[in-house]
């Protein structure tokens, strides 16, 4: 390692260990609009009057346990910002040039470049789950910014039907703000969908040293594979759908 | 094998609780039914500790007294190892009483809650 190097790594901060997100991202959310958003929950985001309608048709769904969830065909990333609202453990790699943030809950990966790259140019960049990342250090807080993200039906932020516009944009501040917790400030721009920014904050508390990372194949036994209509069925261990209700 | 003390395993589930995570996340949980909780007394058939659940093959013996096999699904292995859950902690043949948010629609499915051994040890599902 490089002089420059050792003292750059010297200043970071200490994001060792695993990491567990706090309260139920997934499943708990505030039914109205505006307000700060609880630590674990989340608003409603401020969409534009199509992409409420589109909103409200998933939520639709999501009442009727049919609204398509990427993270239950075990197969595509769930994408940014979702990735930060997985149930399982998180470990963040800190290094001068580079943060990656590994979730338990595959496959999902973010690399956050921090070594003064920019994003890439217009016609170096297409469209993927988690997109492309770029951040900076401000004393001890990580600010970064995700664009040409993947969305617009391909992604969701989370399984009661907030969707955002192939327009997305994401401003992310992580910095440890109590010990053991390092909090996500997430500020989703997206013109395609939302009249004015949308906040999220999650946070994440830091589990016991000794606790390991494990694997998590979500194809080794999925007994839950989703029908065409969007359904999640049960199977025996001989393969048969074991539901009774069509 | 040395099978760990139970009060050693209860204390690791103890200690476990404060940091186990948000419970059943791969698929929605709508086909379960949250407001009913069944007891489900019977023997393991087969233990599947695999991703993205664990399931429990339990044989039951229904109420006319024929034998009916269940499948009872829960947390992934990494959920549920920091809540004290082993492995090894269910084999076939073991006589165990499970806690169930049944299938909706009736199936013999479900979700489990809460789990006693026959030596009386009980681990959960959640850290709640």
């Amino acid at each position: 390692m490089s002089v420059w190097a050792a003292e750059a790594a010297a200043k970071l901060p200490d994001w060792s260990g695993a990491w567990q997100l706090r309260g139920r991202g997934e499943s708990r959310a505030s039914a109205t609009n505006g307000g700060p958003a609880k630590v674990g929950e989340r608003n409603l985001p401020p969409y534009n009057p199509a992409w409420q309608k589109k909103f409200e048709a998933n939520a639709e769904l999501a009442k009727q346990d049919r609204f398509p969830d990427p993270l239950s065909f075990c197969g595509i990333p769930v994408g940014y910002p979702r990735v930060l609202n997985l149930p399982d453990s998180y470990e963040f790699v800190v290094r001068p040039e580079r943060v990656w943030i590994l979730t338990e809950n595959g496959p999902n990966l973010m690399r956050i470049y921090t070594d003064g790259r920019d994003h890439p140019a217009a016609d170096l960049m297409w469209p993927t789950y988690t997109g492309d990342s770029v951040g900076h250090w401000e004393g001890d807080a990580l600010v970064f910014d995700t664009v040409s993200i993947k969305n617009d039906g391909d992604t969701i932020f989370d399984r009661n039907g907030v969707v955002f516009s192939d327009k997305i944009h994401v401003v992310t501040r992580l910095r440890i703000t109590a010990p053991d917790t390092l909090t996500a400030d997430v500020t989703v721009i997206d013109p395609g969908a939302l009249t004015e920014p949308y906040k999220i904050v999650r946070q994440f508390r830091r589990i016991e040293a000794s606790a390991r990372v494990y694997d998590y194949a979500c194809r080794e036994n999925n007994r839950n594979p989703i029908d065409a209509s969007g359904k999640t069925l049960t199977l025996g261990t001989d393969g048969r759908v074991i539901d009774l209700a069509k | 094998m040395l099978r760990p003390l139970r009060s050693i395993t209860l204390l690791l589930a103890a200690l476990s609780m404060a940091y186990a995570g948000t419970g059943s996340a791969h698929h929605s949980t709508g086909m379960f039914d949250q407001a009913k909780t069944i007891k489900l007394v019977g023997t393991v058939k087969q233990f599947q500790w695999t991703n993205p659940h664990s399931w429990i093959q339990l044989d039951v013996t229904n109420e006319a007294g024929a034998k009916e096999e269940w499948s009872i699904e829960g947390n992934s292995p990494n959920q549920l190892i920091r809540l004290g859950w082993r492995p090894g902690t269910l084999k076939p043949g073991d006589n165990i009483t499970l806690l169930v948010k049944p299938m909706r629609d009736g199936a013999k499915g479900g979700m489990f809650v809460e789990i006693t051994l026959a030596d009386g040890t009980v681990l959960k599902q959640y850290d709640r």
